[in-house]
Formats: structure tokens, sequence, C-alpha cells
């Protein structure tokens, strides 16, 4: 966990992944209001696309973001590994299997959560893993 | 993404070094999706490429370009960027091009194709056959990105280019700095038998123009002499009293 600072001295840099755009969109827009940079994706190759231009303070992953690729989240969360082991990432899925959780866990997530998350205790999560207190 | 309206345009002149208000040509430049994360350029294409789209992508940033232009002043040259592998895989892309521009009334010879890419391997006969075709129609070959990835002596060899654009990397701070002199110096060296003329992109300091000048580098682009804008506000600053050039040194 990394020590506190208040966003206004450091906007941490989000990115949101949620195939379902009525759950990427307002979580974007609550980080946003809380002083958070915050790009959002909706399919697995858009959120490659940033992971492989941008550095983010932390992701936010859904597991299943496309009906083809039903775990296409986890190959997000191996590229950011990849192209930034400094990203931290939070793993939501819908269905938290111990196999979801083993496999999100080995591709290097640092929390796995289940979904629906109320928005408060998800804001602690993040602001726990970026060290930046929401207020 | 690729309905009409949801890509937009704007243009950054390609100055000649030595008046700096004349401008050689105007380099196209896309924007996605306003508001969304696909608006960066570099997210777009990366995007389209992950998706096995960069022709259809290509294709209607070319649409979007060609039908901006019809705005911009008659005698003006556009640049528009085109990825290797898209010349190379559409066989009909040279056909697209033709029938765009007649659609907007613009002459193929007024445009310049900037060739980029960013994704080899692609069928090096059919890329030669796509140069050559656009060639035919009256269209001038840049090479984008001189010196950076796949950039290279096989494309140089492959488009025989009429301008080499050398990327910004070897740009920023050149006068301060020998070895990008160096590499600046010998890109207008190589361009010279290939009947070239050089392009300095990311002209940002009176320093770095004046370096390359002294290089013999003939045309420069960056936010030192024009920031990219819409194709109104490019016209009406050209009205204002730079000349629109072509094949002038």
């Amino acid at each position: 966990m990394r020590p506190m600072t208040t966003h206004a001295e450091r906007r941490p840099h989000l990115l949101i992944v949620d195939d379902e755009e009525a759950v990427a969109y307002p979580l974007s827009q609550y980080f946003r209001a809380r002083g958070c940079l915050v790009d959002m994706a909706t399919e697995p190759e858009e959120a490659e696309a940033l992971v492989s231009h941008r550095r983010y303070d932390l992701a936010i992953l859904d597991v299943c973001l496309s009906s083809l690729r039903t775990t296409a989240g986890l190959d997000v969360l191996r590229e950011i590994r990849r192209r930034s082991p400094g990203t931290a990432v939070i793993v939501l899925s819908g269905h938290v299997s111990a196999e979801v959780e083993r496999e999100a866990r080995s591709a290097g997530a640092d929390r796995v959560l289940a979904k629906p998350m109320p928005l408060r205790e998800l804001a602690a999560e993040v602001s726990a893993l970026v060290g930046v207190a929401f207020g | 993404m690729l309905t009409p309206g949801a890509l937009s345009v704007v243009f950054q002149p390609v100055f000649e070094a030595q008046s700096e208000r004349r401008v050689h040509y105007l380099e196209s430049l896309i924007r996605g999706p306003k508001g969304t994360s696909l608006e960066a350029p570099e997210i777009l294409f990366e995007y389209a490429r992950r998706k096995n789209a960069t022709v259809a992508v290509d294709c209607a940033c070319i649409q979007a370009i060609l039908h901006a232009s019809r705005e911009l002043a008659e005698g003006s040259h556009i640049g528009i960027n085109v990825h290797a592998s898209t010349l190379a895989q559409d066989p009909e892309l040279l056909n697209f091009i033709g029938d765009s521009a007649a659609g907007c009334g613009i002459e193929p010879s007024r445009l310049v194709v900037e060739i980029v890419e960013h994704a080899p391997p692609w069928d090096v006969e059919a890329f030669r056959n796509g140069v050559e075709g656009l060639r035919g129609i009256g269209a001038r070959i840049a090479l984008d990105d001189v010196g950076l990835g796949h950039s290279n002596f096989l494309m140089i060899l492959e488009c025989r280019p009429d301008y080499f654009k050398i990327d910004r990397h070897f740009v920023s701070g050149c006068h301060a700095d020998f070895y990008r002199r160096a590499v600046l110096a010998s890109v207008a060296e190589l361009a010279r038998p290939f009947g070239a003329r050089v392009v300095a992109e990311g002209v940002e300091a009176r320093e770095e123009l004046e370096a390359v000048r002294g290089l013999g580098i003939g045309l420069v682009q960056g936010w030192l002499l024009g920031r990219p804008c819409e194709a109104k506000q490019i016209r009406e600053r050209l009205s204002d009293g730079a000349a629109v050039a072509w094949g002038e040194a």
C-alpha cells in the first residue's frame, strides 16, 4: 500500500474496462468526480490499445468482456502486466468462482472482487491501491 | 466509429524552411470520435489493428479527409496517411482514392500519400504495385517516420519517395546534439539521389529550425510554425498572407 496523498496533489490515472457501458460509464463518472483522470473501454481490443500507449495507476477490469472470449479481461490484465508492471489491477466479476479468482491472481490481479459492489467500498479499494484519499 | 461524421480532420502545414510562411502542403490528421478513448489517433489505429480493421479505418479516414479538404483553397496540396499494409492488402484502394477524390472535386495530383507502417510483414509486391498505382494517378509519395520502426531502407527502396519525413525524435534538440545532426545530415544526403525533398517533423524551437536549415533540409513541420487546425482556419490563415506553393525550392 502506498502512503496517502490527496488528489489535489496528484490525479490518479484510471482505466475502467467493462463491456456494459451502463456499468463502465457511471463508474468512470464517479471517479472523475473525485479528481481522477479516467479512460473507459468496452472492448478488450480498445483496452489493449489504451494500455499499449498509456500508463495507468490502476485498472478496474471486468473478466467477461466478450461473448466469444469469456475471460478476455484476463488477457487485458496480462497485457497490462507485460507493459506496465506498476499498474495496480482490480478484477471485478459477476461470477467470482475459485477458478476465476485463481486465474486472476496468477495473471497478476491485486484484488478480485464480486460485482455488484457498493461504490464507496470500491473507492476505498482504489484509494488504498493508488495511495490517494478521495475525501 | 466508421459512421459519417464520427471522424474529424485537422491539417498541419509543411512549410518551406527558408521562407517559413510558404506552405508546401497540408498534412491531414485524423481524430477519432470526440469524447471517447479512440479520439487520440494512436489509440484509434492501434484499436483498428487489433480488430483487424486497418483497411476499413484507413478508407474511412481517406473519405473524411477528402470531404474536409473541400474547404481548403483550390491550389492546396493535401497529405494523407495510409498504412503500407492497407496499400498491400486492398487492390481496390487506388480506385477508392480516385473515386473519392473525384467525388470531392479534388484532383489526385493534389495528394501526397504519406506511407506509414507499424505492423509488418506485408506483401512487398502488392505494396509496390499500390505505390506505382498512386504515382499513376498523379499522387506524390512521402515516407513517414523515416528512421523509426519499419520506415527503413527497404521501405525507401520500395517507395522511392518524393518526400522523406524525418521523425521528431531526431529533430527534437538537434541544435544541441551532434549525433542527431549527424543522422539528419545523412538522411538529407540519402534523399538527394532519389530527387526527394526532406521534411523535418516536430520543429518546436527556433534553434531547431536554424539547425535543420543549416543541414540543407528544405521543408519543416511543427508547432513553432503551425499547429494543426481545421480546414476553415487554414483557409483563413492562408488568405492572410501565406502563399501555397508547389514544387518550389
